[in-house]
C-alpha cells in the first residue's frame, strides 16, 4: 500500500494541471502580497486627524453651550453624553502623538464601547459613515458590530504582552493579513484548488487500465490511498501561499500569534477574543475536513458517473451552494445549521460573524466539524458498499 | 507554397485540440460572468455611483473641525470646498431621481471644477485617500466637456451592447496578456517532443514558426470574434447602445473616443499584443525548453513594471509597459509618485518594434539544428 501511495503521489506532483495549479496559486500570493495587501483601506484606522476634529468640534459645542429651561432636548442630550467621550478622544489624541501604543489601546477600547452604546441607544448619531453603503440597509448593525468588534480587540492590545504598532492597530501585520484572508475567500480559494487537484485522480487511470488492474490491491484501498494523497497534496498548496504572507512579513512585521482575534458570541451578543494562533489552527482543522468532505465527494461521483466534468460541476454545486440560500438573518427561520455548505467561510463560522449575519447561535465550529464529518462518513459508506459489488470496476 | 501546406496540416491538429476548445470555453464564461458581474453589481447606476462619492466626501470631511463653511466663515479653503462638493453630489443625485440630465451635466461640470481646484489648496493630503485622483478627475472633465458640447443625452444603461462591449474590451485589456501568455505558453513544446517530425519537414525552420503564428493568431480572431458574437444577446435583452457615445481616455492630451474607435484601438491592441505573445513564447520555449518556466517569466517580466513603477520612467521604451493597455487608455501612470505619461500610440509602435526585432531573431538565430528532444 505504502508503494502505491509513492506511485500514486509521484503521479500527482508530476501532473502538469497540478504544477499549474501551485505556480498559479504563487503567483496570486505574491500579486496579492505586493499590490493588494499594501492598498488594504480598513475603516476603523489610526486617523489623527479625524479624532482632532471631532475633538475641538464638540469641545468647542461644550465650552459655548447654554443649558437652560429651553434649551433642546436634543442639544441637552449631546451635553450630557459629550464630555466622557471626549475624554476619551483626548486621551487617544494624547497617546498617538506621543507614540504611547498602549494607552492608545485602552483608550480606543473604552472609546468604541462608549460610541457603539450611545450610537445605537439612539436614532440620531451615526457610526462611521463608510457602512452606510448605497442600499445596505443593515448598516447600522454592520456599524455596531463592527465597533464592538474593535471594542474587543483593543482590549485584547491592553491585555496582551505583544508589541504594537499602527500596523497592528491596523491589522495590516503578515498573520493579521492572514486572519483577514481566513475570514474572506482564503478557505475558498483552499477548497477549490482542493477540487481541482482531485478531479482526476481516479479518472486519469483511465489511459492505462490493464496496467493498473494487476495491482494486488482491492479498489476501495486504492480509493483511500488516491484520496490520502489528494489530501497531502491540497495541504501542500499552503506552501506556495505561505510565500506571499513571508513577503508581507518583511513589510509590515509579522505579528505576533499571541495577538488578539475577537469572537462573536452569538447566544450573549458579546466579543470575547482568542489568540491568532488558536484562530490559525481551529481554521486549519476546519479546512481540512473541508478537503476530505470534497475529496470523498469527488471520489464518489468518480466511481458513479466517471467524468471528469461531472466531478467538477457536482463539486461546484457545493461550493456555491450556500448563495442560493443565504439572506440575511434567515437563521431565524431555517435551520442553515443543517446544511453543511453553510459552513464553508471556516474563518467567519469561527469568528462568529456567520451567526451575527444570519441571525442564529447555532453555527459554530462544533456542529460544523459534526455536520461535515457525519457527511463524509456517508460518502465513505456508499463507497465502500460500491466498491465491494461484484460488477464494480474502478475506471 | 509550402507555407500554405504546413498551415494545413497545422489546421487539421488544431482542430480537434481539446485546448481551443477549452481556450473557447473560458473565454465565453469569461464573457457571461462579465455580463452577470455587471449586473449584479449595478455598475453604471450613477445614483449607486454619486452615494459612494458622497460616502466618501463624508468620510473626509470628518477629518475636519464643523465650522462655518460659509464665504465668510472661519473654515480653511479646503473645508469649504469639499462642502460645497458635497452639496453638489447631493445635487447631482437628486437630478438623477427626477431625471434632469442637464442639471446633472452642469454640476458634474461644477464639481470638477471645484476638485480641480482643490488640490492646489493646502492640506490636501490628509484627504487625498477619499478623493479621485488628478486624472480621474481630468478625464471626467473631458467627458463632461464633450457631452455638453455635443448635447448629448446620458446614457445610463451599462448592459446595452455597445457600453458593454467598451467595457468588455477595457477589462481585456488588462488581462488578454495573461489569457495569451498562458494559452500559448506550450506552442513549441508539444512538436519539440517529437524533434525528428520537424526536422523532417521539407520547410525551413523560420517559416514553420511563421505557419504555427498564422494558426494561432487565427484562432485569437476567433476568441475576439467570439467577445462580440457572445455579447450580441444584449442587443435583444436590452438595447444596441448608441456607439457615438463619448469614453474619456488619455492619449497624450485628455481627450474623448466615440465608443467604435475605443474598440477599435482595444482590438489593434489585442491583436498585436497576441503576435508579441506568440512569438516571445516561441523564443522562451526555444531557449527554456519548459512550458512552466516559459509562462513564468512571461508573467515576471509582465509584473516587473508594475512591482517597481520607477523603471517606467527609466525604460519609457519598454513594450511590458504598454501590455495593459487599458491602463494605459486610463492615464493610471499618471497618478504614481514618479509620474509619467505613455501614450497608447507610441506604445503601438514599440509594440510592433519588438515584434520585428523578435522575428528577426527567430529568422537568423533559431533553427532547427538547435532542437533537442524534451
Amino acid at each position: 500500500m505504502r508503494a502505491y501511495f509513492k506511485i500514486e503521489f509521484l503521479q500527482f506532483m508530476s501532473n502538469k494541471k497540478n504544477i499549474a495549479i501551485y505556480v498559479i496559486l504563487l503567483f496570486f500570493s505574491c500579486y496579492y502580497a505586493l499590490k493588494t495587501a499594501p492598498e488594504y483601506d480598513p475603516i476603523e484606522k489610526v486617523d489623527e486627524y479625524e479624532i482632532e476634529a471631532r475633538y475641538l468640534t464638540r469641545e468647542e459645542f461644550l465650552n459655548n453651550v447654554v443649558i437652560n429651561n429651553w434649551t433642546h432636548p436634543l442639544t441637552v442630550f449631546a451635553a450630557t453624553i459629550y464630555p466622557q467621550w471626549n475624554e476619551y478622544d483626548k486621551k487617544r489624541l494624547d497617546a498617538i502623538r506621543q507614540h504611547n501604543m498602549k494607552e492608545y489601546a485602552e483608550s480606543t477600547s473604552k472609546w468604541y464601547s462608549y460610541a457603539d452604546e450611545m450610537t445605537l441607544k439612539n436614532g440620531y448619531l451615526y457610526y462611521n459613515p463608510r457602512y452606510y453603503t448605497y442600499e445596505n440597509t443593515y448598516a447600522t448593525w454592520d456599524g455596531h458590530y463592527a465597533y464592538l468588534y474593535s471594542a474587543s480587540r483593543y482590549e485584547g492590545y491592553t491585555e496582551g504582552e505583544s508589541d504594537l504598532s499602527i500596523n497592528v492597530f491596523e491589522e495590516r501585520t503578515a498573520l493579521q493579513t492572514l486572519q483577514r484572508l481566513l475570514h474572506s475567500y482564503l478557505p475558498l480559494i483552499l477548497i477549490v484548488s482542493c477540487m481541482f487537484f482531485t478531479v482526476d485522480v481516479v479518472l486519469k487511470d483511465r489511459r492505462n487500465t490493464t496496467l493498473l488492474q494487476g495491482l494486488p490491491l482491492s479498489d476501495w484501498r486504492k480509493l483511500l490511498v488516491k484520496g490520502g494523497v489528494s489530501l497531502l497534496g491540497s495541504l501542500l498548496a499552503i506552501i506556495p501561499l505561505s510565500v506571499g504572507l513571508f513577503i508581507i512579513g518583511a513589510r509590515n512585521g509579522l505579528g505576533d500569534f499571541e495577538l488578539p482575534v475577537p469572537i462573536y458570541l452569538a447566544s450573549e451578543k458579546l466579543f470575547s477574543n482568542i489568540t491568532i494562533g488558536q484562530y490559525v489552527m481551529q481554521n486549519l482543522l476546519f479546512i481540512v475536513f473541508w478537503f476530505l468532505f470534497f475529496i470523498s465527494l469527488i471520489l464518489l461521483v468518480s466511481i458513479v458517473i466517471k467524468n471528469e466534468f461531472a466531478n467538477l460541476l457536482v463539486g461546484s454545486v457545493f461550493v456555491i451552494a450556500e448563495f442560493m440560500y443565504y439572506a440575511r438573518g434567515i437563521g431565524a427561520i431555517r435551520d442553515v445549521h443543517w446544511y453543511p455548505t453553510s459552513y464553508i467561510q471556516t474563518g467567519q463560522i469561527i469568528a462568529g460573524y456567520r451567526n451575527f449575519l444570519y441571525s442564529t447561535d447555532a453555527l459554530t465550529f462544533g456542529t460544523g466539524l459534526f455536520v461535515i464529518g457525519l457527511c463524509v462518513c456517508v460518502f465513505l459508506f456508499i463507497m465502500f458498499l460500491i466498491s465491494r459489488r461484484r460488477k464494480f470496476r474502478l475506471f | 507554397m509550402s507555407v500554405w501546406k504546413i498551415l494545413k496540416t497545422f489546421f487539421i491538429l488544431e482542430k480537434s485540440n481539446k485546448k481551443n476548445i477549452f481556450a473557447c470555453i473560458v473565454v465565453a464564461t469569461f464573457v457571461f460572468g462579465l455580463i452577470f458581474f455587471v449586473k449584479t453589481e449595478d455598475l453604471g447606476n450613477s445614483l449607486k455611483e454619486k452615494s459612494g462619492e458622497y460616502q466618501s466626501i463624508s468620510v473626509a470631511l470628518n477629518k475636519f473641525q464643523n465650522v462655518d463653511a460659509s464665504d465668510k466663515g472661519n473654515g480653511s479653503d479646503l473645508y469649504k470646498n469639499i462642502v460645497l462638493q458635497q452639496q453638489y453630489i447631493s445635487k447631482q443625485k437628486m437630478a438623477v431621481r427626477m431625471g434632469l440630465s442637464e442639471v446633472y451635466v452642469e454640476t458634474a461640470i461644477d464639481v470638477v471644477d471645484l476638485r480641480l481646484k482643490a488640490f492646489d489648496m493646502e492640506g490636501y493630503d490628509k484627504v487625498a485617500n477619499n478623493l479621485p485622483s488628478k486624472t480621474e478627475i481630468q478625464l471626467e472633465s473631458a467627458f463632461f466637456q464633450y457631452i455638453k458640447k455635443a448635447g448629448m443625452p446620458l446614457s445610463v444603461d451599462s448592459l446595452s451592447f455597445f457600453p458593454f462591449l467598451a467595457y468588455l474590451f477595457g477589462m481585456l485589456g488588462s488581462i488578454w496578456f495573461v489569457f495569451m501568455s498562458i494559452y500559448s505558453c506550450g506552442i513549441m513544446i508539444e512538436d519539440f517532443r517529437h524533434t525528428s517530425l520537424i526536422k523532417g519537414y521539407p520547410i525551413t525552420f523560420d517559416k514553420y514558426v511563421i505557419a504555427k503564428c498564422i494558426s494561432s493568431m487565427l484562432l485569437v480572431g476567433v476568441f475576439i470574434l467570439e467577445l462580440i458574437v457572445c455579447s450580441l444577446p444584449l442587443i435583444y435583452f436590452k438595447e444596441l447602445g448608441n456607439p457615438l457615445y463619448p469614453i474619456a481616455i488619455f492619449n497624450g492630451t485628455f481627450d474623448v473616443y466615440p465608443i467604435y474607435k475605443y474598440i477599435g484601438v482595444a482590438i489593434l491592441y489585442m491583436i498585436s499584443i497576441s503576435i508579441f505573445t506568440i512569438l516571445l513564447s516561441i523564443i522562451l520555449n526555444v531557449l527554456l525548453k519548459n512550458m512552466y518556466l516559459t509562462l513564468f517569466m512571461e508573467l515576471l517580466l509582465f509584473i516587473f513594471p508594475l512591482l517597481f513603477p520607477s523603471m517606467m520612467n527609466f525604460i519609457p521604451f519598454n513594450p511590458f509597459n504598454y501590455l495593459n493597455f487599458s491602463s494605459v487608455l486610463n492615464g493610471q501612470t499618471l497618478d504614481l509618485a514618479n509620474p509619467i505619461a505613455l501614450n497608447s500610440t507610441y506604445g503601438l509602435m514599440y509594440i510592433w518594434i519588438s515584434i520585428v526585432v523578435m522575428i528577426v531573431a527567430v529568422k537568423s538565430f533559431l533553427t532547427t539544428g538547435k532542437l533537442q528532444k524534451v
